[in-house]
């Protein structure tokens, strides 16, 4: 039973200022991600929550009691670095055995931990080794191994697969979500891929220069991103996002993109969901498989020329020319020969995010 | 791999082994130099052309240990075969054993020099290295106000010759009652290694990843736990490099010893030289001393080589 909480933390390094009145609640048992570009904050706030970094402002609390003021020793959790960190000079079973020493168990309670461990990650062959000895994906194990052999009461996680290469990360992946399922634990893991993020995590918590941007499921931060800075950086291909006005049309509404000449066609609902905002400056977002293609005309679609064609093997990703805008769309692959092609387009309307422009906040307008 | 190598490359390589050959030869002719004279007759030591082959002879170490004067007249035939064929070896120099009252051998004043050069350099070493490598660990992980300033300063102790300061620092020891003592000798050489340790101890706990112990304390350690537990071990290799050279620095140090020191705390490398003086030069002798002092750095040294490589290749001395 382990639940971390931040309560209006702050943290400067000199003058500026790496994290921003940042509260969060992370509840037992749950995988968390940190996600956000270098240079975030994330790992800032990983490392404050290990205590291997003060915080200038708030609160940690684990279990309730605030742990700001306590050492890393003394806050009972494990970490995972990016470079792993093994001891160089230990062999396998003394890296793993190393937390444990600092507690004061006996010999054999000591390496009977440090075998089960071994087992559950099938590192049980590697014990005598030295970590130059092992493999990436071995020494990840082992630097996992060596944060769970203590049973802390939370795992925390920095990029602890970004130094693999892609296809040992998948496999990584999987095991450690395998793994979560079956120990666990309270985890926070933090990453800059939103893949990553995506599969692992129970909760997203996305952040940018400093500032918390969105807390949710995969799902949510997904399909109901809370801002401009969500809607672009989760989700690959990237969300397309052009400046729109509304106007009112007899029977619906016309939302045009940047300076294109006509409009895409949206239910008069919009209308009332925008709430006042119709005339504002208004953001379209559209995620490439809500944009609908076909190659014959119909009732509600515009006139497009193709321009680069991406095939991505699974599908393919279409530029579509839209004004003086990309409209980026998803086709199945093959569907589009090339260049210059004249298709149809639609914006799927229950697939499109209208953004306050000024502030970059999502209007959450569901069609 | 089969490299192809090309005709000019193989003509260079055969220029660059026979140049490593005739540097190699040059470095270790006088040490040869030493070692042979020190096993030679006294009367070969100095022959023109130079006596390459002889029978070598432990004569000059057993005269550099013990106190010996000039034979008025030789010795009776009765006291020659009475001694101990070392004591004979001095007969047939010319000289005998000087013994006291109580027919005791007198020892030459070379053993406590040697080991007052073994204390003063072993524990010098061990206190520079000690400090500079929890410095360099201050500086290397934390923030220090003035920290390149600092550094500055401490590298800046041995911008001077430091003989430029050998009368200040005499005049203060002798006022302090420093002088002639082993603990004035560990000051000095501790305080003269210390910049070098400090320095060449920051580069190699720069190249120690951060991470190491920060994992050590989540784990569950104090950093002081973290810092003997982990960095130490992490250290050793640069740490031993940085020993042998503050240790051949100590072992070698000539001018401070010879103008602080004149008997007590008198270490080997004034001594050796002092016996030229006394009587006709003996260079066998003095050759037997050098050649002991010699052995002490060669082994530590050799002990130490695979750490020395390592620690040559990579860290502070790296570029």
């Amino acid at each position: 039973m382990t639940q971390i909480e931040l309560r209006g933390v702050q943290k400067f390094f000199g003058a500026v200022q790496v994290i921003k009145d940042l509260n969060l609640k992370i509840s037992d048992n749950e995988f968390i991600v940190l996600l956000g570009q270098s240079g975030c904050g994330k790992t800032t706030t990983l490392r404050a929550i290990a205590g291997l970094e003060t915080i200038d402002e708030g609160d940690i609390l684990i279990d309730g009691k605030p742990v700001q003021h306590l050492k890393a020793a003394d806050r009972d959790i494990a970490m995972v670095f990016q470079s792993f960190s093994l001891y160089p000079h230990m062999s396998v079973y003394e890296n793993i055995a190393f937390p444990l020493r600092a507690t004061r168990k006996s010999k054999s309670e000591i390496d009977s931990e440090v075998r089960s461990v071994a087992k559950t990650l099938q590192i049980t062959d590697l014990l005598g080794k030295k970590p130059s000895a092992l493999s990436g994906g071995d020494m990840q194990r082992v630097a996992i191994g060596r944060a769970l052999v203590r049973r802390p009461k939370a795992m925390l996680m920095d990029e602890p697969i970004g130094a693999l290469d892609a296809k040992l990360r998948e496999e990584m992946r999987a095991e450690i979500k395998r793994l979560h399922i079956k120990q666990g634990s309270t985890t926070i893991y933090v990453t800059h891929d939103q893949i990553e993020a995506m599969s692992l995590a129970d909760r997203i918590v996305i952040m940018h220069e400093g500032v918390l941007q969105q807390v949710g499921s995969p799902d949510e931060v997904y399909s109901r991103p809370a801002n401009l800075f969500v809607a672009q950086f989760v989700g690959s291909p990237v969300m397309n996002v052009a400046d729109a006005a509304v106007a009112e049309k007899a029977a619906s509404v016309s939302v045009t993109l940047g300076d294109a000449a006509t409009g895409f066609e949206f239910p008069r609902a919009l209308l009332s969901k925008l709430n006042g905002h119709a005339g504002g400056q208004l953001a379209l977002g559209i995620r490439p498989e809500g944009v609908l293609v076909r190659r014959e005309a119909a009732d509600g679609f515009m006139a497009v020329e193709t321009q680069i064609v991406e095939p991505l093997g699974s599908f393919d990703i279409v530029d579509l020319k839209v004004g003086s805008n990309m409209l980026r769309a998803r086709t199945k692959s093959g569907f589009i020969s090339g260049p210059g092609e004249r298709v149809f387009a639609r914006i799927d309307p229950t697939q499109a995010h209208f953004f306050d422009k000024a502030s970059g906040k999502s209007l959450e307008v569901r069609l | 791999m089969a490299a192809v190598r090309t005709s000019s490359e193989i003509g260079f390589n055969r220029v660059a082994i026979v140049a490593v050959l005739l540097v190699t030869i040059i470095f270790l002719a006088p040490i040869y130099w030493i070692a042979s004279t020190a096993f030679k007759p006294r009367n070969l030591a100095t022959t023109i052309p130079p006596t390459v082959v002889f029978q070598p002879e432990i004569s000059p170490f057993v005269k550099l240990f013990t106190k010996r004067s000039q034979l008025r007249s030789p010795p009776t035939p009765e006291e020659y075969a009475a001694a101990p064929w070392w004591e004979r070896v001095v007969f047939d120099g010319g000289e005998k054993i000087v013994r006291d009252g109580k027919g005791q051998v007198q020892w030459s004043g070379y053993p406590s020099r040697f080991l007052n050069s073994l204390i003063i350099a072993i524990t010098s070493t061990v206190l520079a290295v000690g400090m500079g490598t929890f410095t360099a660990y201050g500086f290397s992980r934390f923030k220090v106000k003035g920290e390149a300033d600092l550094l500055f300063f401490i590298l800046s102790t041995r911008m001077l010759p430091p003989v430029v300061v050998a009368i200040p620092m005499f005049l203060m020891y002798r006022a302090v009652g420093l002088n002639d003592t082993h603990v004035g000798l560990i000051i000095l050489y501790t305080a003269f290694n210390l910049s070098f340790s400090v320095w060449l101890m920051k580069g190699f706990m720069d190249e120690i990843p951060k991470e190491y112990e920060e994992a050590a304390l989540v784990d569950g350690y104090t950093r002081m736990e973290a810092f003997f537990k982990i960095v130490l071990p992490e250290a050793a290799t640069g740490i031993a490099a940085t020993a042998v050279f503050c240790f051949i620095t100590a072992w070698n140090e000539y001018a401070f010893a010879l103008i602080m020191t004149n008997r007590r705390a008198q270490t080997a490398p004034p001594f050796i030289p002092s016996q030229v003086g006394s009587g006709l030069p003996d260079w066998t002798v003095i050759a037997a001393g050098t050649f002991l002092f010699l052995l002490p750095v060669a082994i530590f040294t050799f002990l130490l080589r695979n750490h020395l490589l390592r620690g040559m290749s990579f860290g502070a001395i790296r570029k």
